[in-house]
């Protein structure tokens, strides 16, 4: 068995599953964010409304909003404070980071678990070898609250082998962009993604981080990692961090194995309408951009503000050009203070906001006028998702989003960082 | 497998035809979220076609290309779909958080590959979920498509998940 069957199996009380088979599993933690966790709440309190058997396993983390800019929104942040109240489970409130760094920082995700949520990019959390799947509100209100349980159908395993060495200038988050392109959007639809080979292996943590999140664009089900001596490390560093949960698979052989070689490729960018429009950077480079965003689900990671102060060190931003910092979580922007990351991107221009999601649909900020446009890195770009749907969305590299915040208009990073530079 | 008598398999209507790769907001945009349903039908799918939410008619049949229902796997997204009073809703593949939402919620859906290939606009369409029937009437055409698994078609038959969670205390072992 591979490792989401080995999950899926133990959780299920089953010796073996197969792809096909459809079981009920226990399930180890529901995360929801402040766009879910009302509705949820809702449909759980109208049609189940018993005491929550676990309530210990549902997290809320208030993340696309740290400060509500209306009354309504106000409203309803404050009824979902009341409900985890009510209902005795975790909330981290306005102003914690993105829902799925939060969960990680604070070990609430373990090698091994299950782990289910509404947000789509929930299957990140396979980065550390759980099996993360996104659900939808009846799935949780209906049988993770009152019974810890949830359905799954056994996906069918794809390996996406990754090799080569990145050419300076070119970053983790380049390959994902690209990978989507290659692959194709909706072109995994059901599958279980394993990401795999030398590439992917060399990665640290966070930068592994970049490759299951893709996995609600191609259409899978879940992603993974399997757990080794990175994971390990990491977990180690973790509040509870439980290295004993680790599985990996037999190393049946996969029959469908995709590869890619990532060492002759340039900067990507995903330019609107959809994450599956991915070109080489040269075919984007000179857009004026008015906005350049560091965050997001799989942005505002401490290594994103690292690459964006090798560009921006000891420079200043376009005067058009407005940068928004934001931390995925208060550990994050804990660490850019110690690394005096704060103090460099604040005197290039930049501008920090608090840990959140960032611009991520525009429920607290990023909103834009038709004409403007913004290089980031969030993970959507479809019009209308951040104000005016004649508005443009550019997703790229920390790298690019700084060089770009530098020149105003969408930048090829290698002009800036120099030859072993950043990776 | 027992259907409850009430469950219909069989669905008869017009088709609203809709291109591939919809995300979920443009089913209901996230601004409307919280608004009641009453407010969050009158614009769904707006965005590519704004007479679907005005003229859509009791028993419709929403026909969508590839990966219907991509993106955000917000149930309120099937809910709103289901609450226009559409009868089922065909894609040639579904985003899987869509397909699952919909048994979930009591919409009947079924797949049928390169549907938007073979159906128009208004055409008169005969779906059957358990058969795996799929018919246009106006174009004489047929397919015949693999059902559900049966674990999905008694959610749906129960008018849901938390109905079938309420009704069969045995919900969690009969998965087969």
């Amino acid at each position: 068995m591979n490792l989401v069957e080995k999950i899926l199996a133990r959780a299920s009380g089953r010796e073996s599953v197969q792809p096909g088979d459809v079981v009920v599993a226990e399930v180890d933690r529901l995360v929801m964010h402040d766009l879910s966790a009302y509705l949820t709440g809702k449909v759980y309190d109208e049609r189940i409304g018993k005491d929550l058997p676990y309530p210990d396993r549902v997290v809320t983390v208030f993340d696309h909003h740290f400060s509500p800019p209306t009354e309504q929104q106000a409203d309803v942040l404050n009824r979902t404070r009341e409900w985890t109240a009510r209902r005795g489970t975790q909330l981290f409130d306005c102003g914690s980071g993105n829902i799925h760094n939060v969960l990680m920082q604070n070990g609430l995700v373990q090698p091994g678990q299950i782990v289910v949520g509404s947000d789509s990019h929930t299957p990140v959390h396979g980065t550390v070898g759980a099996l993360a799947v996104a659900l939808g509100n009846d799935s949780h209100a209906g049988t993770v609250m009152p019974f810890g349980k949830a359905w799954f159908r056994v996906p069918e395993l794809v390996q996406i082998e990754l090799t080569g060495t990145l050419q300076p200038g070119v970053t983790p988050r380049d390959v994902a962009l690209w990978l989507v392109h290659e692959l194709g959007e909706g072109s995994v639809i059901y599958k279980a993604l394993e990401f795999t080979g030398d590439f992917i292996k060399g990665l640290d943590f966070w930068d592994r981080w970049l490759f299951p999140v893709l996995c609600v664009d191609l259409g899978a089900k879940c992603g993974y990692v399997e757990p080794d001596e990175v994971t390990r490390a990491f977990v180690e560093t973790l509040p509870g961090g439980r290295v004993d949960l680790l599985v990996n698979g037999d190393g049946d052989p996969v029959e469908d194995v995709r590869r890619f070689d990532v060492s002759s490729l340039p900067p990507q960018v995903a330019m609107p309408p959809t994450v599956g429009n991915v070109h080489a950077i040269g075919d984007a480079v000179d857009t004026p951009v008015q906005w350049a965003e560091l965050g997001g689900h799989g942005g505002g990671r401490l290594e994103d503000f690292r690459l964006a102060a090798e560009v921006l060190r000891g420079r200043h931003i376009h005067p058009g050009t407005k940068l928004n910092l934001v931390p995925g979580s208060r550990e994050v922007f804990r660490q850019a203070l110690e690394l005096g990351l704060v103090a460099e991107l604040h005197e290039a221009g930049g501008t920090w906001f608090p840990p959140s999601t960032g611009s991520n649909q525009t429920a607290n900020m990023g909103a834009m006028s038709a004409g403007e446009a913004m290089v980031s890195t969030h993970s959507r770009n479809f019009p209308g998702r951040n104000g005016s749907t004649k508005a443009s969305m550019f997703l790229a590299s920390a790298l690019t989003v700084a060089a770009s915040a530098l020149e105003g208009k969408i930048a090829d990073p290698r002009g800036y960082v120099g030859h072993g530079g950043a990776q | 497998m027992s259907v409850n008598p009430e469950f219909q398999t069989r669905y008869e209507g017009r088709a609203w035809t809709f291109p591939a790769n919809i995300p979920t907001d443009a089913l209901v945009k996230s601004r409307y979220v919280f608004d009641p349903m009453e407010e969050i039908v009158k614009h769904v799918l707006e965005d590519y076609n704004p007479r679907f939410p005005l003229e859509v008619r009791p028993g419709d049949i929403v026909v969508a290309g590839h990966h219907f229902g991509q993106s955000s796997g917000r149930a309120i997204a099937t809910k709103a779909l289901k609450a226009t009073g559409i009868g089922c809703v065909v894609s040639s593949a579904f985003s899987r958080t869509f397909y699952r939402n919909c048994f979930e919620i009591g919409l009947p859906s079924l797949e049928v590959p390169e549907v938007t290939e073979f159906v128009e606009d208004g055409d008169h369409l005969v779906i059957d979920l358990v058969d795996g029937l799929f018919r246009n009437e106006t174009r004489n055409i047929e397919r015949s498509v693999p059902p559900a698994p049966p674990f999905l078609l008694r959610m749906l038959a129960a008018g849901g998940l938390i109905a079938l969670t309420q009704s069969d205390p045995d919900w969690a072992q009969r998965t087969d």
